[in-house]
């Protein structure tokens, strides 16, 4: 279909063009501000822009990958440091290159920060930059800027040295952050910081390591802060300490969270707050720190609710989309779900799946010799040894308590007290981390939701395959499972469609061996079947071996060649599913816990 | 050499009580309560500004002042326990940025940004070893550590009201349906710690530098002291307290390194992390 694909090929460019479009109309609209503004509110101008960006850094470390910084300007005075610095050096290049510097000093800063607090969550990381914030703060008062001694004065970049010049620079500054960040959240970073804000099991799992995502977010965030300071240093042209204090941090970051910085057009409308507030308390009367106090509050409101203005905004909006969307999607499927009954039989009737077609090598994909998993006195896993033939789907059934999940933990690496040898496809993985492990090719599912609904679809099915695919690849694995198109938002779909989700995306990624986790889990009794008839053709369609945790025997029946049943962390029997179904221990075990057999 | 070490003792143990009550808030109710100091200082300024504006005694003053910070503090707890009863521990840690942010603001407009007269409730030396004078602030502050320290475990581990609390930080949601009072049980630890905090500094504050950032930024040596216990236990939290408070008066002696000492509490914060954070651990719930 030519037509379709020059529409595609159209909407993609577009998707490419319209960012840039914006920021080529907010540059214009920079310039005509520029010129048509009083002097003293292009003054104040500049004053929200490098507010604006320090915001945007924040709404990267707070919003996108969730975790507490409290040294936003600390980073900014590093920039502006740096800055004055090389200013007083006169170092060659002029104020562009020395802004770049800022901003690169200040986030290898924000690495070194942020190291300690990478295998940490949430709160630790808040302790450590405050206590950055508080010490830098009085250093900086004992040290000061370089060449505030001797009053010189920051050279602001040629071409652009009065104050409508600098804020028409400082406005091109915003537009190049706002186009980086927006990419960069767009890209394999941005939906590792959303994903690690959610889950660092689910990131990790996916072959992301998480400390890289803390790390980058870290890093981006604290280099804006850094342009934002540079920025500043060139603005008042002698900075002092009194711009960058710990308490405007808190406040910054307070501003951020209510905001919602995270989208970048709320982090633009905080630094607009940010001047707009003291600068109205100021008109009429009342004394600027009660601007704080505002902040203070909205803070908490903001905290408390869980909600920011960006967020409420659009959710407002997408409520309507994602109603018809649904509707559509309904629709949809219920025309497929007839189409297919008029044409196939239905799942149930078909034939025991075949073994395995006889790979290349007869290696196993997955072999488990001794596996002992002990927590406390209790033996979870008991010297369970088992091997899953490539190209083939195993089930992993028994009751439960029996130690399933356990086990997929166990082979994914995330109890690393675990004992015994897994080898994947002859590879040894001893005391790998699960990142290493998915990355090798060993992928595995979540029974909890641990799909980050920050995402879109498309983003996290991307995000998850950790391989370049075509716009064409994911749209056919998603219509493969039945999944909701690549344009929707994880946020606006339920739970049980999020898994299908997260099942779709890792057969994506091509692993060697993929772990289901009980996937059906959440869904209706029709899309029970529907996946089990997808997953019998997974293996030859896209050449993988899985283990599929189940419970409902019927459908393990239906899709596994092979079965291992466990008991209390023992392995009852394993082999192909009629020999083990018949084996009357299987059937001791499980006559008490199912009457289906 | 020794009297710089213990000149730190009296900020140490303002520490170790501010660290004390940290811990004590994350293990019962879930919180690295930011705004720990802030509600102290402004209960001492307040205190400060009754004795000075309207002529009250120093020792009416300072107890109105402390019931206020206790007051505050529960206000504080009350928004948490009401709006983020299910909220995980960093949001709700979060939440009490906007206090403390609120807090020194408002002490700023109320009382301006300079250091406040505190009157000295107690001052003069206690008593002397060995030629090195140890002030009755000292000796104060640090029995009043190692005080509630002890009085809080046996109030735990030996009272009913503290299976209770245990209970409430435990299983939360099990504690409701046993008919333990969770709310008020809550907010009652947050008006306690809140007092707590509030004696210390208004005992300390005439001996320290005391304005309002001062004050409210002792939460930073006070979380690096809980760290110490990984916010879990008390004896090291005191511990951490005043090992931090007698090494930054010992640095505090060297000129060479007087730029080490401002960031003393943030390394001992980072090579604390480092140590305890040495193995990587995946926790259940994310």
């Amino acid at each position: 279909m030519p037509h379709a694909d020059s529409g595609l090929a159209r909407s993609r460019a577009l998707r490419f063009l319209w960012p840039l479009a914006v920021a080529v109309v907010g540059v214009v609209a920079g310039y005509l501000l520029s010129v048509g503004l009083s002097g003293y509110f292009v003054f104040l101008a500049v004053s929200a822009v490098t507010a604006a960006i320090a915001i945007l850094g924040l709404g990267i470390v707070t919003g996108s990958a969730g975790m507490i910084a409290l040294c936003q300007l600390t980073f900014a005075a590093v920039g502006a440091w740096v800055v004055s610095l090389f200013n007083v050096l006169e170092v060659p290049g002029g104020f562009v290159v020395w802004l770049i510097a800022g901003g690169l000093a200040a986030g290898v800063v924000g690495i070194l920060v942020g190291l300690p607090a990478l295998r940490l969550r949430g709160v630790n990381l808040a302790v450590v930059t405050l206590g950055f914030a508080a010490a830098f703060d009085v250093t900086l008062l004992q040290i000061q800027f370089p060449g505030s001694k001797d009053g010189i004065p920051v050279l602001r970049p040629e071409g652009f040295s009065t104050d409508r010049g600098y804020f028409f620079f400082s406005i091109i500054v915003l537009a190049v952050c706002g186009l980086v960040v927006f990419w960069l959240q767009r890209g394999r970073w941005g939906s590792s910081w959303k994903a690690v804000a959610f889950s660092e099991r689910g990131t990790a799992s996916v072959g992301q390591s998480v400390q890289q995502a803390k790390l980058t977010a870290f890093a981006v965030s604290a280099a804006l802060g850094g342009i934002s300071g540079g920025l500043l240093a060139g603005q008042v042209q002698l900075p002092f300490a009194s711009s960058f204090t710990p308490l405007q941090s808190l406040a910054l970051y307070v501003l951020a969270v209510m905001s919602g910085a995270y989208l970048i057009d709320m982090a633009i409308f905080g630094g607009i707050l940010w001047v707009l507030v003291p600068e109205l308390l100021k008109r009429w009367g009342v004394p600027q720190d009660w601007g704080f106090v505002i902040f203070g509050a909205l803070g908490v409101q903001a905290l408390t609710s869980g909600t920011n203005l960006g967020q409420g905004i659009r959710n407002l909006w997408w409520k309507r989309a994602d109603r018809r969307a649904a509707a559509a999607r309904e629709a949809a499927k219920a025309d497929a779900a007839a189409d297919r009954a008029a044409v196939e039989p239905p799942a149930e009737a078909s034939a025991p799946p075949a073994p395995p077609a006889a790979s290349a090598s007869d290696e196993p994909a997955l072999s488990v010799t001794g596996l002992t998993v002990q927590f406390g006195a209790l033996k979870a896993l008991d010297e369970v040894s088992l091997e899953v033939p490539a190209g083939s789907v195993m089930g992993l059934i028994g009751p439960n308590g029996a130690g399933k999940s356990t086990f997929v933990d166990a082979i994914s690496g995330f109890l690393p007290h675990a004992s015994g040898t897994v080898r994947l496809g002859g590879t040894a993985l001893g005391r790998m981390s699960p990142t290493k492990r998915a990355r090798l090719g060993l992928r595995r599912t979540f029974q909890q939701d641990r799909v980050p609904p920050a995402l879109t679809v498309d983003a996290y099915v991307r995000f998850v395959a950790r391989r370049r695919v075509t716009a064409e690849e994911v749209a056919e694995v998603l219509d493969f499972f039945g999944c909701p198109p690549a344009r929707t938002r994880l946020a606006g779909v339920d739970v049980g469609t999020r898994r299908l989700v997260e099942v779709a995306a890792n057969v994506l990624a091509k692993p060697r061996v993929l772990l289901l986790d009980e996937p059906a889990a959440g869904l209706s009794h029709e899309e029970h079947l529907e996946l089990g008839a997808r997953l019998r053709e997974v293996p030859a369609r896209y050449g993988m071996a899985i283990v599929l945790i189940e419970h409902d025997l019927d459908l393990v029946r239906t899709v596994c060649s092979t079965l291992t049943v466990l008991d209390f962390g023992r392995v009852l029997a394993s082999g192909p599913q009629d020999e083990v179904l018949a084996d009357p221990a299987v059937i001791k075990a499980y006559m008490g816990e199912t009457e289906m057999l | 050499m020794l009297q710089g070490a213990l000149a730190g003792l009296a900020a140490g143990g303002l520490y170790a009580v501010l660290a004390v009550c940290l811990t004590l808030m994350s293990r019962l109710v879930r919180v690295v309560n930011f705004s720990q100091a802030a509600t102290g200082m402004f209960g001492g300024f307040v205190a400060v500004w009754l004795v000075t504006e309207t002529g009250l005694p120093i020792w009416l003053g300072s107890v109105l002042g402390v019931l206020l910070a206790g007051v505050l503090s529960g206000v504080i707890g009350w928004i948490a326990a009401t709006w983020l009863s299910e909220a995980d521990t960093t949001t709700r840690s979060a939440m009490t940025v906007g206090p403390l942010l609120l807090l020194i603001s408002l002490s700023f407009i109320l009382f301006g940004n300079k250091p406040q007269p505190f009157a000295s409730i107690i001052s003069g030396p206690a008593f002397t070893v060995g030629g090195v004078v140890i002030s009755q602030v000292t000796l104060v502050t640090v029995s009043l550590a190692i005080v509630v320290a002890v009085a809080v475990r046996i109030l735990l581990t030996r009272t009913a009201i503290g299976t209770r609390l245990r209970a409430l930080s435990e299983r939360p949601t099990t504690a409701e349906l046993l008919g333990i009072p969770s709310k008020p049980l809550s907010i009652a630890v947050w008006v306690v710690t809140g007092v707590i905090s509030a004696i210390a500094i208004v005992v300390v504050a005439p001996t320290q530098s005391n304005d309002a950032i001062s004050l409210a930024m002792l939460i930073v040596p006070a979380a690096a002291a809980a760290l110490l216990g990984g916010f879990k236990r008390l004896d090291l939290a005191v511990v951490g307290g005043l090992v931090l408070g007698v090494l930054s008066g010992l640095v505090a002696q060297i000129d060479e390194v007087s730029l080490i000492r401002n960031f003393l509490p943030f390394l001992f914060i980072v090579v604390l992390l480092l140590w305890t954070q040495r193995k990587e651990v995946w926790d259940a719930a994310r």
